[in-house]
């Protein structure tokens, strides 16, 4: 207990903070609620009065236990899903549906079972436009960006499941889209793997620039990954606390300040 | 009445009663209006009125009890025979290497096939009918029940193991648990195949049952009343049987197996 | 491959086994050989049926042409019939559960029960039984494609919709390609059905065909014919199957459910 305490004392003063300042609202969620109606009449709320702002180039992270509506929350912003009320808007513009510069990567298994590696990502510029020459040039490329440029032929059930991520993640940025909108897109893979696809995922935020939005239930894996850690709660789903995540990258999973935080996270999220 | 009306759309068993009640309707109609034949094409309810004139419930009643009699002791004994031979071929290596040649051998030979041989066999009685019915059960069961064997997760037997049993109790508190899915898949092909063979045993050689009946009336120049009643009995037979028999595996494993 | 081997030869051993066993049951008077004809009086039975024919001139190639032939004819009508039906039912939720109890209820109906019924309705001929069969392989065909086109992964769906991909774009980038295999287990599934009528159908009213052969065979009391033309059944029914089976992994070769839809 003692140790515990030691720590929360030298808490830094950034991760105490309530909801912090967002100058620039890039993704901007306002009163966003869902139900469905339930078995036998009545309703059932998933999501209720959610209000979030999310900078651009932020990297934030949904965190909260199973039925919190995290993944609800993430299809609505992608368009996917429509909200019972409130709404979403990106630079401005409020969403409507799918391809307004969301790009998705889902759990496992999203990956099209007869399209080889480079044939999944080039899905991805099906409207594009492209001859199908650029197509292949391009999905080459976004590969090579993964990693993964010798296995371009290959079928989804002939890759591991670290490197079916890998493609998940070049098919979603296959539009260069602004925003990266991830659904638990680790939770399946090995904790070795697991760290390797974060610093892979870091590594290309930092290069080109995304708004992130990720889900996960992981609290090492928000830690080591956002800048915001949007904690949500469930029935109904809500914001239940926001914390800043102030430090340098990349991040030590030994420090005492990363620690700290988590301690803080698990006990909000426990109480 | 509009809430009412929701409900009803978003029923799948009332909008299909709707389907099948509009199909039934239009060849009513078409029989009623002579659009069709309804001596060649009759309606299910002009059938059941030729059918009524022509036959007793007694008579349709006794053939129903010896297709019934028959499907039911030739798969009951053909499904149980297969479960048998199909967990101990796939539990006892030996059994197994004997007995899976000439299951694998005999097994691609429709049952229908074995008509003629029945015959040879057993005679044109009772038991060449009970021999064909027995086999369409027994194919489907054996080989699921072994395949079910050969894939049961090692781990779970290990864990049996860890836990002191072995030999006999191993195979029935956890392999043929284990097994019982795949055996249930077995057992519902077994009674749809035991079911069509029937029919057609009793079509090709047999002086009662449904399969009986609708030839028979075939070959004396009957009204087609009563072959479109037989048959949609036949069909209706199959449907309330197969049904009963999928909700009964789905007491047996359902809970724990999700299907 | 070891391993392979060797169990070929125990396969072969016991069958092997199983032959002599039978042929001495049968010289030792165990068995009476009109009604077990040992090994040697098939083999001498099969020379005849290759040769002079049974009945005299029609050999066992032609009644296995016949037979062929009138499973293919029925096989592809019903599959021409079913897979564009299929696509269109399994696309529209409403039309599926409007017409799901009567699809239910048709592919319950015995297809041999229909026999008396199409006697009447097309004669005894060559259409009844083409008719049959493609009664049986149409209903088994529909439902698989049916169910292959409704339960596409939603999780497919949702990824290809993420990309703005909707309609009948979706269709057909997505769904169809996905209910594939599913169509694949289907065909497959309504070639049995389709061998396991014909049986059945060449039965009553030919002398054409392995129904046929192995039937009149009994009456003249010629029980290794009928046994030949039963093995014939089952070799031709196990090629066909594996040679589908072949062309599945040929032209879906990213699909790795082969081994679930086997049976």
């Amino acid at each position: 207990m003692a140790p515990r305490a030691h720590l929360a004392l030298r808490r830094p003063e950034w991760s105490r903070g309530e909801h912090p300042v967002v100058n620039v609202p890039f993704i901007e969620i306002s009163s966003v609620r869902k139900s469905f109606p339930a078995r036998g009449g009545g309703a059932v709320s998933v999501l209720s009065g959610i209000d979030l702002a999310i900078a651009e180039n932020e990297f934030v992270s949904l965190v909260g236990r199973s039925g919190c509506g995290k993944t609800t929350l993430l299809n609505i912003i992608a368009g996917l899903e429509a909200a019972s009320g409130g709404s979403v808007a990106i630079a401005g513009r409020p969403v409507t549906g799918p391809g307004q510069g969301q790009g998705v990567v889902f759990q496992q298994h999203a990956l099209f079972p007869w399209l080889a590696a480079v044939d999944n990502v080039g899905f991805g510029f099906r409207n594009a436009g492209l001859s199908k020459r650029q197509r292949r040039a391009r999905s080459m490329e976004l590969l090579r960006l993964v990693g993964l440029q010798a296995a371009a032929t290959k079928y989804p059930r002939e890759l591991s499941g670290g490197m079916q991520q890998r493609v998940s993640i070049a098919r979603a940025l296959a539009l260069d889209p602004q925003i990266l909108l991830m659904d638990e897109p680790f939770g399946a893979l090995d904790e070795l793997t697991r760290i390797e696809l974060q610093q892979e995922l870091l590594r290309i935020w930092q290069a080109r620039r995304k708004t992130v939005v990720f889900v996960t239930h992981s609290i090492n894996e928000a830690l080591i990954l956002s800048d915001r850690i949007v904690l949500l709660a469930a029935n109904p789903g809500r914001i239940k606390r926001i914390f800043e995540v102030g430090m340098e990258r990349p991040r030590s999973r030994t420090a005492p300040s990363f620690n700290a935080l988590y301690e803080d996270i698990w006990n909000e999220l426990s109480s | 009445m509009n809430a009412l009306a929701r409900r009803l759309r978003d029923s799948d068993l009332a909008v299909g009663a709707v389907g099948a009640f509009g199909l039934v309707a239009i060849w009513e109609i078409a029989a009623r209006t002579g659009l069709v034949d309804p001596q060649l094409f009759p309606s299910p309810l002009l059938a059941i009125e030729m059918a009524a004139a022509r036959l007793t419930a007694e008579t349709v009643g006794e053939n129903l009890a010896w297709s019934l009699f028959r499907v039911f002791s030739g798969f009951g004994l053909g499904a149980s025979a297969g479960a048998v031979i199909g967990i101990a071929a796939g539990w006892y290596r030996t059994f197994g290497m004997i007995a899976r040649p000439l299951i694998e051998l005999l097994r691609p030979i429709p049952p229908l096939a074995w008509i003629p041989l029945a015959i040879i066999w057993f005679g044109l009685g009772e038991p060449s009918k009970f021999f064909i019915i027995f086999l369409g059960a027994f194919f489907p069961v054996v080989t699921s029940a072994y395949h079910g064997m050969r894939s049961i997760d090692p781990m779970l037997l290990r864990a049996g193991q860890t836990m002191g049993l072995g030999g006999v109790p191993l195979l029935f508190r956890v392999a043929v648990p284990a097994a019982a899915p795949d055996l249930a898949t077995g057992v519902r092909i077994g009674w749809g195949l035991s079911f069509g063979v029937l029919v057609a045993a009793e079509l090709v050689a047999a002086d009662r049952g449904l399969g009986y009946m609708i030839i028979n009336e075939r070959n004396t120049g009957g009204s087609v009343g009563v072959i479109i009643v037989g048959i949609l009995l036949i069909g209706l037979l199959n449907l309330v049987t197969d049904a009963a028999i999928g909700a009964a595996t789905k007491r047996w494993i359902g809970r724990w197996h999700g299907t | 491959m070891r391993a392979r081997l060797a169990r070929f030869a125990v396969s072969a051993a016991v069958i092997g086994a199983a032959l002599l066993a039978w042929e001495l049951a049968v010289r030792f008077g165990y068995l009476k050989p009109y009604q077990f004809p040992p090994a040697s009086r098939i083999a001498r039975g099969f020379v005849e049926l290759s040769t002079t024919g049974f009945p005299t001139g029609v050999s066992i190639w032609s009644h296995t042409l016949v037979t062929i032939g009138r499973v293919l004819q029925g096989y592809l009508a019903a599959l021409v019939l079913a897979i564009p039906l299929g696509l269109l039912i399994g696309a529209l939720p409403f039309l599926d559960r409007l017409t799901a109890p009567v699809v239910v209820f048709c592919r319950s109906i015995a297809t041999l029960s229909l026999l008396p019924l199409v006697i009447v309705w097309f004669g005894a001929g060559e259409l009844t039984k083409i008719v049959l069969i493609a009664y049986g392989c149409f209903w088994t065909m529909l439902s698989n494609v049916i169910a292959g086109v409704r339960y596409v992964d939603p999780m497919l769906i949702r990824a290809a919709r993420s990309f703005g991909v909707a309609g009948i774009e979706l269709y057909r980038t997505v769904v169809l390609p996905a209910a594939l295999p599913r169509i694949f287990a289907g065909a497959r599934m309504a070639l049995g059905v389709g061998f396991m009528v014909i049986v059945g159908a060449e039965m009553i009213g030919t002398i054409e065909g392995l129904g046929a052969l192995i039937m009149e065979a009994r009456t003249f009391y010629r029980s290794e014919i009928t046994m030949i033309g039963m093995l014939v059944i089952g070799m031709l029914g196990f090629a066909i199957s594996s040679g589908l089976a072949g062309l599945e992994r040929l032209l879906l070769p990213w699909s790795g459910s082969l081994d679930e839809v086997r049976r």
